[in-house]
This record gives C-alpha cells, sequence and structure tokens, in this order.
C-alpha cells in the first residue's frame, strides 16, 4: 500500500469519530432546545422520544404491520421500479450511444419528458396503477430512469474509440461491440448514473407514498403521513430519520459498488 | 468464416498432430498484398472542400514482407493502415489480401494501434485471449498458444496484472501478443512504438523482429521515424505530402545483402557506413516533404 | 444532414402523438383515465378562463411565489455557508455533521412535518421548498471552493494575494461554473417540490390543480396540469441557462 493510500486509512477512523461526535452535539442541541423552550411533544419531540417510538414500533404494528413491514414495503416498491429502470435504461442508452439513428429518435422524446418532475406522474400513476403498489413504482420508474440513461449513453460516447477498433479487429460483432466492450468501458459512469438514479427514486418513493395517502397502507411515507393526521410527531420524525437511514445505506452501497468498479482504471 | 479458420487449426494437416512443441504452421501462401490504384478522399464538414488523402497508391507486396512506410505528418500513412486493415473503405481502387478485397476489420489483418487500445478491464491474459474466444478456438489451443506467446513476448508473471499496472513498453507487448497469437496473414502496425521512450523503442524494435520471425506474417509497419524504417525494412515506402502518393520504394535488401542486418542490435547496425547512407537517402527524400508552417 | 435528425425526432414526437390520439380515439382505454388530445385541448381553454376561481396564471403566481421565497432563501443562505464551510476548517466541523444527518431525508418527507408545524398555508410549502433547494446549493459552493485549481492558488500568492482576496478574487470566480450549476440544479428541485407539496395539500397552484382534477376524475384537468408544470419548469431552466451563459461567458456550457 502506498504512503498516501495508508495515511488515509488511518484519517479515516478519526474523521468518523468527528462525525459522530458532531452528530452528537447537534442532537444534544435538538434535545436542548425542546427542554429549554418547553416545546410541546406533538410538535417536536425529544430524540429520546422519536427512539422509544421506533423501538415501540419495531414490535408492534401500525395499521398492517411493524416498522419492518413498512419498511420492507417501501423497499420493494423501491427496488420494483429501480430495477426496472435500470433493465430499461442502461441497454438503451447504450444503444443511444451506440447508433445515431436511435439517438435521434429518442432524444427529443426524452428531451419532452424529462422536463416532467416525476412527481407530477402520481396522479395519473394512481389512477392507472393504484395506491398501495404501482403508482409508487411507476413514479420511481420515471424518476430513476434519466441519470441511468443519459449516463450510459455518455458512458459510450465518451469512451476510447480506439477499443472499438480493436474489437472489430479482433472480430467481434455488434452484440459484443455493445454488451462486450461497450457496457465495461462505460461502466464508471453507468455506476455514476446509479448512484444518481437512487437518490432521484428514493426521493419519488417517498413522495409517492405520501402522494398516494392512505391507500397505500403500508411504507414509511405512509407512516409518515399517519404521524401528521394523528398528531404523533415523534411517528413522522421516526419515520422521516428512517427514510433519511435506509437512503444513506442504500448509497453507500453504490459507492462500494463504484470503488470496486474503478479498481482497474 | 472457414478460410482463415484453417489457419488457426494449426497443425491438425500435419501427421501427428501440431501441439508437441507448438509447431507453428506457417500461414497458406496468400498473405501477400496489393493496392490497385487506392485513393481516400474525405468530405469536407459544412462548407470546407473534400481533402484527398491518399491519391493513386499502386504497389504489390509479397507474401511475409517486411513493408515500412514511412512520411511527413499528415501524408496518410495511418489512413492507408485503416484501409489496410478494413477499418476504412477506399473512395476508388481496393486493396486485396490474397484473394481477399478487404472491407472489413478481421483477426486475420490483425492491428496493433499506436495507443495501446487494452481493454482496461481485463487482465493481460484475458486481452491476449479475447480475439482467440470470439472466433471460437477451443479452450486447449488457446492455453497452448498463450503458453507459447506469454514467454516469448516477455510477459511471463504478468498474466494477472491490469494494463494500467504496466509501463508502456510492457503495455505494447501485450497488444502484439494479441495480434500475433490470432495467427494473422497480415500484421499492421501504426507508428506502434512511438508512445515508448528512446530505450524502450529500442528493446521492442529487437523484440518484433524475434517474434515476427517465428510466424513471418506480412507486416505493413508505419513510422515516422527514419532509422525505425531502414533497420526494420525489406522495403521501404516514401510517402509525398498529402495528398499522399509514393515517392519512391527502397529495396533495404540490396544494401544488407542476404542477412537482414535487423538481426543484430541496433546499436550496432547504426554505425555501419552503408546503414548511415541509407538512412541519410532516405531522410532527403522526406525532407522535401515536409512544409514548415 | 442536421434537417435529418431534426425530421427524425420530429418523426418520433408525431408517432407518440399519433399513438395517443389512436389509443384513446378507438376506445380501448376509458377517458377517465387517459384523456384524448382534443379534450387536452379544450380543457386547457376552458382552465386558461379560470379554474376554482382563479385563473391559470394566478394558479402560476400561486406556485411561483412559492418556489421564489423558499429558492431565494436557499440560495442566500446556502450559496455562502457552503464557500465559508470549504473555507474554514471551523465552520465545517461545526456544521458538517448537521447537513450529513439532515441531507439524506428526502424533501418530500418534510411536507408532512411542514404541515404539522405550519398549517396547510403558504410557510410550509416555502419551508419545504427551502430545505429541497438547499442541499445543492450548499454542495455545489462547497465544491466548488473546495477544488479550487490549484495552480491558480498558487499563480496568485506569487503575486502576493492574501486569504481574503484568494477566496474573493481566485476561488469564487473559478467556481463560479459549479456554483451556477448548482444553482440551477436547485432551481428545478424548488419547482418539483412545490409541484409535490401542492400535491399534497394545497388550495391554489398548478399541483393543486392535478390533485383537484384527480379527485373528480377529469382526467383532461389533470393533463392540462401536468402540461403546465412541464413548460413552467422548462422555461424556467431556459431563462436561467440564458443567464448564466451571459453572466460565465468564460466557461464552457453543455
Amino acid at each position: 500500500m502506498s504512503e498516501p493510500e495508508s495515511a488515509a486509512r488511518r484519517a479515516r477512523p478519526m474523521q468518523a469519530g468527528l462525525a459522530v461526535l458532531g452528530a452528537s452535539v447537534w442532537i444534544t442541541i435538538w434535545w436542548g432546545i425542546v427542554v429549554a423552550f418547553e416545546v410541546p411533544p406533538d410538535f417536536l419531540p425529544t430524540p429520546w422520544q422519536v427512539a422509544e417510538k421506533l423501538i415501540w414500533l419495531a414490535s408492534h404494528g401500525i395499521g398492517e404491520g411493524t416498522l419492518w413491514i413498512h419498511a420492507g414495503w417501501s423497499l420493494l416498491r423501491f427496488l420494483s421500479g429501480f430495477m426496472t429502470a435500470a433493465a430499461v435504461g442502461i441497454p438503451l442508452g447504450l444503444l443511444m450511444g451506440y447508433a445515431p439513428p436511435v439517438r435521434n429518435l429518442l432524444n427529443p422524446l426524452f428531451e419532452l419528458f424529462r422536463n416532467v418532475p416525476p412527481i407530477a406522474w402520481a396522479p395519473f400513476a394512481l389512477l392507472w396503477f393504484g395506491a398501495s403498489f404501482g403508482s409508487q413504482t411507476f413514479v420511481i420508474f420515471t424518476a430513476a430512469l434519466p441519470p441511468m440513461l443519459m449516463n450510459a449513453y455518455q458512458g459510450i460516447r465518451l469512451m476510447d474509440p480506439g477499443l472499438v477498433n480493436a474489437a472489430r479487429m479482433l472480430g467481434a460483432g455488434p452484440a459484443t461491440l455493445l454488451f462486450g466492450i461497450g457496457l465495461p468501458a462505460a461502466m464508471p459512469l453507468i455506476v455514476a448514473g446509479l448512484r444518481i438514479g437512487l437518490a432521484n427514486g428514493w426521493l419519488a418513493l417517498v413522495g409517492a407514498e405520501i402522494i398516494a395517502g392512505p391507500g397505500a397502507l403500508t411504507g414509511l411515507g405512509f407512516l409518515i403521513l399517519v404521524g401528521q393526521e394523528n398528531l404523533q410527531a415523534t411517528l413522522t420524525i421516526g419515520a422521516m430519520a428512517m427514510i433519511g437511514f435506509i437512503g444513506a445505506l442504500l448509497d453507500y452501497g453504490v459507492r462500494r459498488l463504484e470503488l470496486r468498479t474503478a479498481r482497474y482504471k | 468464416m472457414s478460410f482463415w479458420r484453417s489457419a488457426f487449426v494449426g497443425g491438425s494437416e500435419e501427421p501427428g498432430g501440431g501441439s508437441q512443441g507448438m509447431a507453428i504452421k506457417p500461414p497458406a501462401p496468400d498473405n501477400d498484398v496489393r493496392y490497385e490504384d487506392v485513393s481516400m478522399r474525405f468530405a469536407g464538414h459544412r462548407n470546407a472542400q473534400p481533402t484527398l488523402a491518399i491519391d493513386s497508391f499502386s504497389l504489390d507486396i509479397a507474401a511475409s514482407e517486411f513493408l515500412v512506410i514511412v512520411g511527413p505528418s499528415g501524408c496518410g500513412k495511418s489512413t492507408l493502415l485503416a484501409m489496410s486493415g478494413g477499418l476504412a473503405i477506399p473512395t476508388t481502387g481496393r486493396v486485396v489480401l490474397g484473394t481477399e478485397v478487404i472491407r472489413r476489420p478481421g483477426p486475420d489483418k490483425a492491428i496493433v494501434f499506436q495507443n495501446f487500445s487494452l481493454f482496461p478491464w481485463k487482465t493481460v491474459v484475458e486481452n491476449i485471449e479475447f480475439g482467440l474466444r470470439l472466433n471460437g478456438v477451443p479452450p486447449a489451443e488457446r492455453r497452448e498458444r498463450l503458453d507459447y506467446y506469454l514467454p516469448v513476448i516477455g510477459l511471463k508473471g504478468f498474466e494477472q496484472h491490469y494494463p494500467r499496472q504496466l509501463s508502456g513498453g510492457m503495455q505494447q507487448r501485450v497488444a502484439i501478443a494479441r495480434a500475433l497469437v490470432l495467427r494473422p496473414r497480415l500484421l499492421l502496425m501504426d507508428e506502434p512504438f512511438a508512445a515508448l521512450d528512446a530505450q524502450n523503442r529500442t528493446v521492442m524494435q529487437e523484440e518484433l523482429v524475434r517474434v515476427w520471425s517465428e510466424h513471418k506474417p506480412t507486416v505493413i509497419f508505419v513510422t515516422h521515424s527514419v532509422e525505425e524504417a531502414v533497420f526494420l525494412a525489406d522495403r521501404i515506402v516514401v510517402m509525398t505530402r498529402r495528398p499522399g502518393r509514393i515517392k519512391e520504394v527502397i529495396d533495404v535488401r540490396e544494401t544488407t545483402g542476404a542477412t537482414h542486418w535487423r538481426t543484430s542490435p541496433l546499436d550496432r547496425v547504426m554505425r555501419r557506413g552503408d546503414f548511415q547512407d541509407l538512412r541519410g537517402r532516405v531522410w532527403d527524400l522526406i525532407r522535401d516533404e515536409i512544409v514548415v508552417g | 444532414m442536421r434537417y435529418g435528425r431534426f425530421a427524425f425526432g420530429a418523426l418520433a414526437i408525431g408517432a407518440v402523438l399519433a399513438a395517443w390520439w389512436a389509443v384513446t380515439a378507438l376506445g380501448t382505454v376509458s377517458p377517465l383515465i387517459l384523456p384524448s388530445p382534443p379534450t387536452v385541448i379544450e380543457a386547457a381553454q376552458r382552465l386558461s378562463d379560470g379554474y376554482l376561481g382563479a385563473s391559470l396564471l394566478a394558479h402560476l403566481e400561486a406556485s411561483l411565489s412559492v418556489v421564489l421565497s423558499g429558492y431565494l432563501a436557499a440560495a442566500l443562505i446556502g450559496v455562502p455557508l457552503g464557500i465559508l464551510m470549504a473555507w474554514a476548517r471551523p465552520v465545517e466541523i461545526l456544521f458538517g455533521p448537521l447537513i450529513s444527518l439532515l441531507r439524506p431525508i428526502p424533501p418530500p418527507a418534510w411536507i408532512p412535518l411542514a404541515i404539522l408545524w405550519f398549517g396547510i398555508d403558504l410557510t410550509g410549502k416555502t419551508f419545504v421548498v427551502f430545505v429541497s433547494a438547499i442541499t445543492p446549493c450548499l454542495i455545489n459552493a462547497y465544491v466548488a471552493i473546495k477544488e479550487a485549481p490549484p495552480e491558480l492558488i498558487r499563480a496568485a500568492r506569487t503575486l502576493g494575494a492574501g486569504r481574503a482576496a484568494l477566496l474573493f478574487r481566485v476561488a469564487i470566480p473559478a467556481g463560479l461554473p459549479t456554483i451556477a450549476a448548482g444553482l440551477r440544479i436547485a432551481l428545478g428541485s424548488a419547482w418539483a417540490t412545490v409541484v409535490a407539496a401542492e400535491l399534497v395539500v394545497a388550495t391554489a397552484g398548478f399541483g393543486f390543480v392535478i390533485m383537484n382534477g384527480y379527485r373528480n376524475i377529469e382526467s383532461d384537468v389533470m393533463a392540462v396540469g401536468m402540461i403546465a408544470v412541464a413548460l413552467t419548469g422548462f422555461v424556467m431552466n431556459l431563462l436561467f441557462r440564458i443567464v448564466e451563459r451571459r453572466a460565465i461567458p468564460w466557461s464552457e456550457h453543455e
């Protein structure tokens, strides 16, 4: 391991320690504000009250189930939309980068729809696919698709053209050029696109669940709504924290993937 | 497809098989190259005039000949190579390899690129193997060829490295191995050592000669280094500036005699008087073509 | 050759429009779910005269005023704070953890809390817009200064620039393209967020128009609302890019 790398590794536990310290300071400030200004708990509860609620929710149910059930449903919707977006967006982006006619055909359509904020599709999605699963999945798909498609497209466009010549010289056919050469060459950008698509998709999930309202029946966004309607800020804030936590976890996962695929660069 | 297959299936036509000691069967005697009045015109962008890159290029290259093309920058050498490899199609005329008109790229017209063009996500072995896999060479034979070429090209011990972990010289070795392992009829080299430092360059030139001698595809080697050309070539084609035409064809063998000097170390050869004279002669031909400013 | 590309694009859009028309004309889908193009156009004309007591322009104004106030606040706080965090380590240590804690929470998640805190009037929406817009403003400003080209800093120092000059005359100007990009993204985010907020609860605005259309199963009204949202977003983005190009002529714009 090189010198700067080992130094960076040593610095990381220290950074993490500093971050944890800083986070605790702010949480303490939160608690301090509640206590000092005697804020009512249905407006702003203390951190401990939120934690209590989450712990309670882990074993007791609200609506269709416990915290895990709700988180599970959110994740399920998210993954359905996200995976579909990847399965459609990445090959399409590769194709667009590789074949100008495809790009010329699809690009204007893409630009047209890009201006619609994904969340604006929610009402139509409710109409078409129902409030408990389909609407959220559709909105997530709409949100996650553009970055994945654009990054795959850019990945091909910015690729070293010499690689294509080399592959053709070796006897590669169009399918190999697209998936055997284009895909790996574009991989760093594709993974970056996955990261952005993940953030967009997770955001869209929450919005879609909230807009779906009580009809969603499950989900972390649904819990936020339930908390608000029943003036239980602990539930609302607790669900928000869960959403943030899971979102950060997913992002961390993709970042690890990013590092692994960049290993040979 | 069955045409070059026969070149791959190694020694299967020889009694006792071909896998002992890797008896390399010389390629079928149809790797001579003919340029028949080739020219290349590029369409102009927007309102610009079209440019004529190559004009009326006609040449016959014998089988297994080592031909070097030199010329000033912009004379179209790389375009010529692209056409010879099937990556570009001439505007008029045609390039013929054996009995085949070259219109598309393929493993029998292997190319070594100036910028290596190795696949960064593949290891050394995977890079070299890739062409073989694409063309359906069975695993046993792939293994055989790799086992033969890896030490020969000096890559033993680097099999699992990634290109970015290798120096320029090593990377180009991988590129050359990738080409040679296909046992091409034609080997095209586009300023392959231009990106290397001077020392590596000399080493690679000598390595190339050694490796080429085993199998002897026809070689078309493009360079703008006169020393390189005079050292390596059977014949040298000197090109004019754009539009590129043949200015003169020089047969180096008239000077070297039966034993070509490329089998001797470069530094020794460079001290020879006849080498210097030939080099001077080629350089004078090119000098007229170099436009200043 | 250019016209060929243009023709391709027009062809694609035309094909989609034709398919849309065909599907609705054939009656394969209920008009309640998918409005036909003529009904959408007709609804647009109706709505421009007024929808539930307010003209389309008034709804635009309602949405825009929320966006602009929230966005302006986010830009005026986020950009300087981001710059400061990148320039002064103590500020970074102080605010960094707070941002790390709050950032993973998607803006729409704040909507119900804002309703809890501020009720259903405009303050809550402005708050959520602020939350959504501040992140890109702050992060881009931070990155712009953190990644100020070291050669430029070095060159300025040899010319005798002090700390303040390095910040205001080198780092910030060099980082303007990145900061501008952050501001542009924040604007898009703000617009999307206000629409989301209006879809949840509102009495005016395009989001309200869409949601109300949904509740009355008026799909043509929904479609008009969506088109209005897209159009407004597009125009805002375009205007921003024009201003950006004039304010920062030296950088390469996509």
